[in-house]
């Protein structure tokens, strides 16, 4: 279907070159990773995920749960900014330092606090982030930023404390539209001489945080002859999308302690515990080793725990009092002062042909950063560069990004880490192509998408230099896209709707192709390690950082499936710093690919040692074993050993002991994109706007599925976030840069009586690289619903939505307009 | 202040700041099943049942429950013995981070004692005050309506007047157990 056929592996978009040579489409995978999917066992169960029982129970603990074990816990508040840009100019304790039952009061002065900069980005090593805010902070530059903190007996004392302390500020005018910001008379955020940041393209007079652009071919040159041709025709759209809020359902929260070895030890809800030691040590100038990290039950991260946000305060106030210090956020610190979804202005013009080829695509993007630099570049790039992949035999590509401050929330990481803004733009302006050329819009992008054998060039744009692509691109080895949209479209009824009787309502069907990644290329470590019981069971230990996924359980599965044991016999740890092997957190889709591969190769190591055992006891060549069903059979003469018998043997045996022990590691420079496609049936009211969504279909290939109940849960769980994103309210502010939303009564995240219908469909490829056959599925149902669902109303009623969300307002003003 | 109630089946006194809320009593006495998600009553983590009703209890002063009867997550099964709505969540997935579990189950159990034989309209409704942001609340309906199901097949909901969790697990070669003298 691709326009690039198989084996033609050296075919490049033109202008294009490579320097290296780009990966082959052959991937050598041991016979373990070769088995077919009736093979599988462990893997492939709808195994009960470890932690259900206690969930349901309510005996799962969470870092809040902890606060019972400290008795001599100290509560702390955090005093925040109010107003939206300024200085603070008198910062007045002493009220608060004299009320009863108050332990320290801390400022950006206090001995404890550091003056170094730092990224609440809890990224590897280095931090593409720039180290631009303190841990406290006198020059204020949005509603929430931290001034001063209070440690207290209770949290009724910490919080009135908080609010005894006087603060008078010299306001400063505020920016709150990256647009604005980026004009040279906007007020200026940062100076640059206070920040470490080395990010391309910053320039702090124009309150740009980044700046970056690629281009494969010659997009001008592009544009050009499609002025003169008459079979050439350009189509430009704008794009809009608001912030968007995590709404985890656990607050962050965090318990920071000295122990009684010297160290800081920390219950934290964190998707990142090592990088949140190692950024934690720097910026306190501790020796890493000092700082243990212990992530519990996490309540949902979704990108939003990937910041490093209340750990610093807390470890400040830790070290005022000598006392265990616990700070939870508050719901409206969580909308605020935590990180967010950055709202993104996105234009797309391409040149197509007559026929429906793509012969270029230009793409630009403007995101507002908010207050601070956080993941600014890698965002903001991956707005771009990661739904053009889909598109990656375009001849003729450019991405431009910049990144903006503006005095408003700090945007972070997100599920979906700007590719649902990037969707948004680019799917719907998929659609707009199509419809321009009188096309079946699946047809149209049928012609243009990239399919399995082929190489994709397009993500690597932003590594760019001298019409090179560095790395050499991308080889597509697995991609069920063809078989997506063919089993979304029957799902959905594509080209099969039945119109309602009433002549004012329409229904229309929408799609829209999604593409991510599975972990970073090149920036991953997963490490695992695993022991053996003496009954048989195993204790399996990886840093993969389960916060609500129901990663330990399919890791259990993974490890479970070469041992041949049960899956409820391998228990898995959660991570801890002082425990577990090292692992980079959760986040990039990483952690069944990168992670859940070393956990495969730390299980096989420990397989060959019970291979060892079982051919002393068995008395048969070990190249005769395989481990299954709980034992260790000999092909040959059917016997078996099981492994309780060897747990035993390797542990109290009469000869030879050694406990069973597997380990390994994981970083690879692949990234294999799950692929998907997102279905929307929705009905619209002409009369008014009003529109009824009757069904979201998403069919996706992410590979081998592991475990389909957790699997279907990743999926309609992001469908829901991506729903929201389509027509939730976003944020909103008064010219001051107050924050209108501040709890949940005020967003508009989806409830269970407002929630149309998920449907999730598998097709399952198998990704050579993955363990098992498996990719990434936790975040690309998060990128469709927002193009799928804009371009079905452009199907029911003629209009296009592009600024999200979608409301009923918006669809009357457009058919007003029309 | 002291409040006495009747909390799981047990008659209690809980030791409690005057401001405090139904919430901050429950979780400072050790009953953290009970989750504080916003404060507001506006994510239904904190629901519990009071005199039989479904309250959310982070807008519930302390002193109002005095006297009254409080049921909490930790009222109904235990991790060997699910009750049948915790079974079925458990056999639905319907869970991922279980942050909203705890509330979206006390308030399941309700909804299930007033109306055994919900539709999906109604289980919808019904959950419309608790929030989950993992699921997509798929699975959380497939979860009640085979909760329904289980009910209507055991009888009555079971209360058993919230026991503590049990361990039936022996421990190997303590000092109390009968041949425990390993090093």
């Amino acid at each position: 279907m691709s326009r690039t056929e198989e084996g033609d592996e050296e075919s490049t978009p033109d202008g294009a070159s490579q320097t290296d040579a780009a990966p082959p489409v052959e991937f050598e995978e041991g016979p373990d990773n070769r088995r077919g999917p009736d093979e599988l066992t462990a893997v492939s169960s709808r195994e009960e995920k470890a932690d259900a029982r206690k969930i349901v129970t309510g005996e799962a603990k969470y870092t809040a749960d902890y606060a019972r074990e400290f008795p001599d816990l100290a509560a702390g508040k955090v005093l925040r900014s109010e107003i939206a840009h300024g200085v603070v100019t008198e910062l007045d304790t002493s009220a608060a330092e004299e009320m009863d039952g108050v332990y320290a009061v801390i400022t950006p002065d206090s001995a404890e606090v550091p003056n170094d900069p730092y990224t609440s980005a809890g990224q590897s090593y280095p931090e593409p982030s720039p180290y631009d805010l303190r841990v406290l902070r006198k020059r204020v530059r949005y509603v929430g930023d931290p001034i001063a903190a209070v440690a207290a007996e209770d949290v009724a004392t910490a919080r009135a404390a908080v609010q005894a302390i006087e603060v008078s500020y010299d306001e400063r005018d505020a920016v709150l539209d990256a647009e604005a910001a980026i004009e040279p008379d906007a007020p200026r955020i940062h100076d640059p001489e206070s920040v470490e940041n080395h990010q391309p393209g910053a320039d702090y007079e124009r309150n740009i945080e980044a700046h970056a652009e690629g281009e494969i071919g010659d997009v001008d040159g592009a544009f050009e002859a499609a002025a003169d041709r008459s079979d050439l025709t350009v189509v430009e759209t704008e794009w809009a999308t608001p912030h968007q809020s995590h709404c985890v359902g656990e607050p962050h929260t965090t318990i920071a302690r000295r122990d009684q070895d010297d160290r800081y030890h920390f219950v934290t809800s964190t998707q990142v515990p090592y990088h949140a030691r190692r950024q934690l040590a720097r910026l306190f100038d501790v020796p890493i080793r000092d700082i243990r990290v212990t992530k519990p039950r996490i309540g949902g991260g979704f990108g939003g725990k990937q910041s490093i946000v209340l750990e610093p305060i807390a470890l400040a106030l830790t070290m005022a009092i000598d006392r265990p210090v616990k700070l939870e956020a508050t719901r409206k610190e969580e909308f605020h002062a935590m990180r967010v979804r950055r709202p993104a202005s996105i234009t797309v013009r391409s040149v197509v042909t007559d026929e429906g080829d793509l012969e270029a695509i230009d793409m630009s993007v403007l995101t507002n950063s908010g207050a601070y630099g956080s993941h600014g570049l890698t965002a903001s790039g991956a707005i771009g560069k990661k739904q053009l992949a889909l598109y990656t035999h375009t001849p003729n590509i450019r991405l431009e990004m910049t990144a903006a401050h503006t005095n408003r929330p700090v945007a972070g990481a997100m599920r979906g880490y700007g590719a649902p803004q990037g969707h948004f733009a680019l799917e719907g302006h998929m659609d707009a192509v199509a419809r321009e050329l009188g096309m079946d819009p699946l047809e149209f992008r049928a012609r243009n998408v990239i399919g399995e054998g082929d190489l994709d060039v397009a993500s690597s744009i932003l590594k760019e230099g001298d019409g090179e692509i560095r790395g050499g691109g991308r080889r597509i080895r697995s991609c069920g896209l063809d078989e997506c949209i063919e089993r979304g479209k029957r799902a959905i009824g594509w080209g099969d709707v039945e119109q309602p009787d009433a002549p004012h309502l329409h229904r229309g069907i929408g799609a829209a192709l999604t593409i991510q990644s599975s972990g970073v290329p090149n920036d991953e470590l997963g490490a695992a390690h695993i022991k053996m019981n003496e009954d048989g069971s195993f204790i399996l230990q990886t840093g993969a950082v389960d916060i609500g996924t129901g990663a330990d359980t399919a890791m259990a599965q993974i490890a479970a499936e070469i041992l041949g044991a049960p899956p409820e016999d391998v228990l898995v740890q959660p991570s801890d710093t002082d425990i577990s092997p090292f692992d980079y957190g959760a986040y990039a889709s990483s952690t069944t690919y990168v992670t859940g591969t070393a956990v495969k190769k730390a299980a096989q190591d420990a397989r060959e040692q019970l291979f060892d055992f079982a051919a002393r006891l068995l008395g048969e060549p070990r190249e005769t074993l395989t481990a299954r069903d709980g034992a260790v059979y000999a092909e040959r003469s059917g016997e078996s050993v099981s492994l309780k018998e060897i747990g035993y043997e390797s542990i109290y045996g009469d000869e030879e002991r050694a406990q069973v022990m597997g380990e390994a590691s994981h970083s690879t420079p692949e990234s294999p994109p799950p692929f998907g496609a997102q279905f929307a049936d929705v009905t619209v009211d002409e009369r008014t706007g009003e529109f009824e969504v009757h069904d979201l279909v998403y069919a996706i290939d992410c590979g081998t599925v592991i475990n389909p109940d957790l699997a279907e849960g990743q999926v309609t769980g992001a469908m829901h976030m991506s729903y929201e994103l389509a027509v939730g309210s976003g944020f909103s502010f008064d010219d001051d840069g107050q924050p209108e939303v501040v709890g949940f009564g005020d967003y508009g995240i989806p409830k269970a009586d407002t929630q149309p219908p998920l449907t999730p469909i598998f097709v399952e490829t198998h990704e050579p690289s993955g363990p098992f056959g498996a990719k990434a599925v936790a975040e690309i149902p998060t990128n469709g619903v927002p193009p799928a669902l804009s371009n079905a109303i452009r199907d029911a009623v003629g209009v296009r939505i592009d600024d999200l969300p979608i409301t009923a307002e918006k669809i009357r003003a457009a058919l007003d307009a029309e | 202040m002291d409040v006495e109630l009747t909390l799981n089946g047990e008659d209690v006194t809980l030791t409690a700041a005057q401001s405090d809320t139904l919430l901050d009593a429950l979780r400072g006495a050790g009953y953290t099943g009970t989750k504080r998600g916003c404060g507001t009553g506006d994510c239904g983590f904190c629901t519990v049942a009071v005199d039989g009703e479904p309250v959310k209890s982070c807008l519930q002063p302390v002193a109002r429950v005095e006297g009254a009867t409080v049921e909490t997550i930790e009222n109904l099964g235990t991790q060997d013995e699910l009750h049948p709505v915790q079974a079925a969540f458990v056999d639905n997935a319907a869970l991922q981070c279980g942050f909203c579990i705890p509330g979206m189950i006390m308030r399941v159990t309700q909804l299930l004692e007033s109306n055994p034989e919900p539709d999906e309209r109604e289980i919808r409704e019904a959950l419309s005050g608790n929030i989950c942001r993992c699921t997509g609340y798929e699975k959380i309906v497939d979860a009640v309506q085979d909760a329904a199901m289980r009910l209507s097949n055991d009888g009555a909901v079971v209360s058993d007047g919230g026991r503590p969790v049990s361990s039936n697990r022996s421990c190997v070669g303590c000092s109390d157990c009968p041949g425990g003298d390993g090093e």
